[in-house]
């Protein structure tokens, strides 16, 4: 298997994997606040490890160019629902959790 | 709306609709005029900004580093079976100028994992973060740092977060 | 192993984590909760058309992720816009 495939092949298995740690820190964490932590952390990572996989794979710089693309959409896009969610979540009298 | 960065945003939109299109010649019959249309708009909806290269350049590697050594953190700590965290809210002293610097900074921190902007009021950044024991002070003035230089200014000595 | 298998592989791994997901959508308990369970599946969405994209030469796959980027940008700002804020009863839950 050529460098780029195993290379590859490694990203995308971790970028798997933080999709997993994902959704399983949005079943466990206890409260919207800690939940929106689980969120934006698979957004950023989990999307931008698949993306750094695949932009090795693609065919043009033109198709580069647009995985990344894609990945900055989705990360603009997740900061400003995380801070809008938890900042309505503030204003609306939601308490943190606490240990 | 000065030449240079007349030519810079022209550059920058054309760019994107060559990624968009994939390089398709044809689509540039539309591409043109959307191109053009779309500095205009830039130009009314966000008059002057002025970015630092070498800060930009800087800050990718600095977030990239962050985004995955963070993640790591929080991925670990949701899979721990003991579930090994101690949310809290702090507040972070500004010492960046209002506008699109704070804003980004608060975007910033929101993607970053282990923290999330919740609040960004006149004097503070509200932040809520996953752990309480961590570092966060350093880190959020860090990333002020870094996002100060990506907009070429320069902060204040004093900044103290609480 | 071909490349095709694995994309396939983990596209579906994906989708998988997504039907996990959905009982966050189902147990709230408050209305961001389930919202925030519609935003991963946004950006597991996008993850999983990439790499099909990918493992079926199908390029066009990834401007169908480009438009769900886009929407689901969308729709979390609508939701806490105007539905959330509207709502002034039901997140005495948590």
């Amino acid at each position: 298997m050529p460098l780029t495939e195993l290379l590859t092949l490694f990203l995308l298995l971790a970028g798997a994997g933080f999709f997993l740690a994902g959704t399983v820190g949005l079943l466990r964490f206890p409260d919207v606040y800690t939940r929106l932590h689980a969120l934006t952390k698979a957004d950023n990572v989990g999307l931008g490890l698949v993306v750094a996989g695949l932009v090795l794979q693609a065919e043009s710089w033109a198709a580069m160019g647009k995985l990344l693309l894609i990945w900055l959409l989705v990360l603009l896009a997740s900061a400003s629902v995380a801070h809008l969610v938890a900042r309505t979540a503030l204003r609306k009298g939601i308490r943190p959790w606490k240990r | 709306m000065g030449p240079g960065r007349f030519c810079f945003r022209t550059v920058l939109f054309a760019l994107l609709w060559w990624i968009l299109t994939e390089g398709a010649m044809t689509s540039w019959l539309i591409g043109v005029p959307v191109v053009v249309f779309a500095v205009l708009a830039s130009g009314v909806l966000l008059p002057g900004t002025s970015w630092s290269l070498p800060g930009i350049l800087r800050f990718v590697p600095f977030f990239l580093w962050h985004s995955l050594r963070g993640g790591v953190d929080v991925a670990g700590r949701a899979l721990h079976p003991r579930l090994p965290i101690s949310p809290g809210l702090l507040k972070h002293r500004w010492r960046l100028p209002t506008g699109l610097p704070r804003v980004f900074m608060a975007n910033t921190v929101s993607l970053l994992p282990g923290t999330l902007s919740a609040e960004l009021s006149e004097e503070f950044l509200h932040v809520h973060v996953l752990d309480q024991s961590g570092a966060f002070e350093s880190e959020l003035t860090l990333i002020e740092t870094r996002v100060a230089r990506m907009f070429g200014l320069k902060l204040a000595a004093d900044g103290v977060s609480e | 192993m071909s490349m095709q298998v694995l994309y396939s592989a983990i596209a579906l791994f994906l989708l998988l984590t997504l039907i996990a997901g959905l009982w966050r959508v189902l147990s709230g308990p408050t209305p961001a909760d389930r919202m925030l369970a519609a935003q991963l599946f946004g950006t597991t969405a996008v993850a999983s058309l990439l790499l099909l994209a990918q493992a079926f030469g199908r390029p066009h796959l990834r401007d169908v992720a480009l438009v769900f980027a886009l929407l689901s940008a969308v729709t979390a700002v609508a939701f806490v816009r105007r539905t959330w804020t509207a709502w002034k009863d039901d997140d005495a839950a948590d």
